[in-house]
């Protein structure tokens, strides 16, 4: 009669999860859309996988063209990165280290493998009241069907939206609508309506691929930085440390 | 005798490590501007240091200049994270290891660039990639 039991509520357990529906990862939360687990964007690495831009207003138009010369001459300025200083948002969307989204109620969490970074996307207005401008700004999120729709301002004028230099100021707000297009593919419709640098608002679509069997690895940047930026503004490309 | 499927299964990741290359090219945490990336160059040295850290994992390579002077090289390799996906351990090159190199070398012409992959190691054909 035990065993019965058993049997038939094992049976029921079964029948459940069959009929739940299937979930990217372990860190998902059944009360929302699943769009947990590990993913990695695809195509280039500037903030349009085609490489278009903004409209840039002055003086964001020459401070853009001084960078983009640099860079060209093969000198990059003002890359903060290089000095292991965070990339901040939109950038983090675009570099192509793995992130792993997680979901719980109330909330998504985006945790990156370049620098070990965190976006919170709050869905509950959980959100710090009165923030500073911070690298990822304040992300205040809702569902719109299976689409997460996540508004980000509060953004630190100091980062830049890619490595090319692209740049933006304080007034950026940033609208972000997360969606599967399939179950290995999520896609982010970026568009930033920044009034002060940019003379439109600009958008760019840009695709995640799944990674199921991937883990997110440890990236301390300052463990072995030999890329300091130097005097004069232009990345390093350091002499040799001693060996680790 | 616990030992050998370890050894398989090693081999079969391996394998497939490097057959699921991304087509995406790997990254630095900057930009990839100071380097000469339509010019990949081969480069015959012996290994002086092999720094498994991050942001970059670090070759140091002795190179012969044209007088035969052993030059110190430093080839800058994407991150711990990245090169494991791909196939590389922190112990895939060793002091003393004879390598051939693809670099995209440093636009300014000093004594460095970017790894694009690995060709060979001690004489035999090794195919662990490096930046697309």
């Amino acid at each position: 009669m035990r065993a019965l039991a058993l049997t038939l509520a094992v049976a029921l357990a079964a029948g459940a999860a069959s009929a739940a529906p299937t979930l990217n990862s372990r860190y998902a939360d059944p009360a929302q859309p699943d769009i947990s687990g590990i993913w990695q964007v695809t195509g280039w690495f500037s903030f349009s996988a085609d490489k278009a831009i903004p409209k840039l207003r002055p003086p964001y138009d020459g401070l853009y063209a001084k960078r983009t010369t640099a860079f060209n001459a093969g000198k990059p300025i003002d890359d903060v990165t290089a000095d292991c200083l965070p990339p901040g948002m939109p950038h983090i969307q675009v570099v192509p280290y793995p992130f792993e989204i997680m979901q719980t109620p109330g909330r998504v969490t985006m945790l990156f493998e370049y620098a070990g970074q965190v976006r919170r996307i709050y869905l509950d207005g959980g959100q710090p009241k009165e923030p500073d401008p911070t690298y990822y700004g304040t992300s205040v999120g809702r569902w719109d069907g299976d689409t997460l729709v996540v508004t980000t301002n509060n953004i630190r004028e100091d980062t830049q939206d890619d490595f090319s230099g692209l740049p933006h100021s304080d007034a950026l707000t940033i609208t972000e609508r997360f969606h599967r297009t399939a179950p290995d593919t999520l896609e982010d419709r970026i568009t930033l309506d920044d009034p002060k640098a940019y003379a439109e608002p600009f958008t760019s679509t840009r695709v995640y691929k799944l990674h199921p069997a991937w883990t997110i690895g440890e990236y301390v940047c300052e463990e072995n930085n030999r890329n300091q930026i130097q005097a004069n503004g232009v990345t390093g490309f350091g002499v040799p440390t001693a060996s680790k | 005798m616990m030992e050998r499927p370890v050894h398989l299964s090693r081999l079969i990741g391996l394998v497939l490590a490097l057959a699921a290359l991304p087509a995406a090219p790997a990254l630095a945490h900057h930009s990839f501007a100071m380097f000469d990336r339509e010019h990949a160059t081969p480069m015959t040295g012996v290994i002086k240091d092999f720094q498994w850290t991050n942001p970059h994992v670090w070759i140091q390579v002795l190179v012969p200049d044209a007088k035969g002077a052993p030059q110190e090289w430093g080839v800058e390799c994407t991150s711990v994270n990245f090169l494991r996906r791909e196939g590389w351990e922190k112990d895939s090159l060793k002091p003393g290891d004879k390598v051939k190199l693809m670099i995209f070398p440093l636009k300014d012409g000093s004594h460095g660039g970017q790894l694009n992959k690995l060709v060979e190691l001690n004489g035999s054909t090794a195919s662990l990639p490096g930046y697309q």
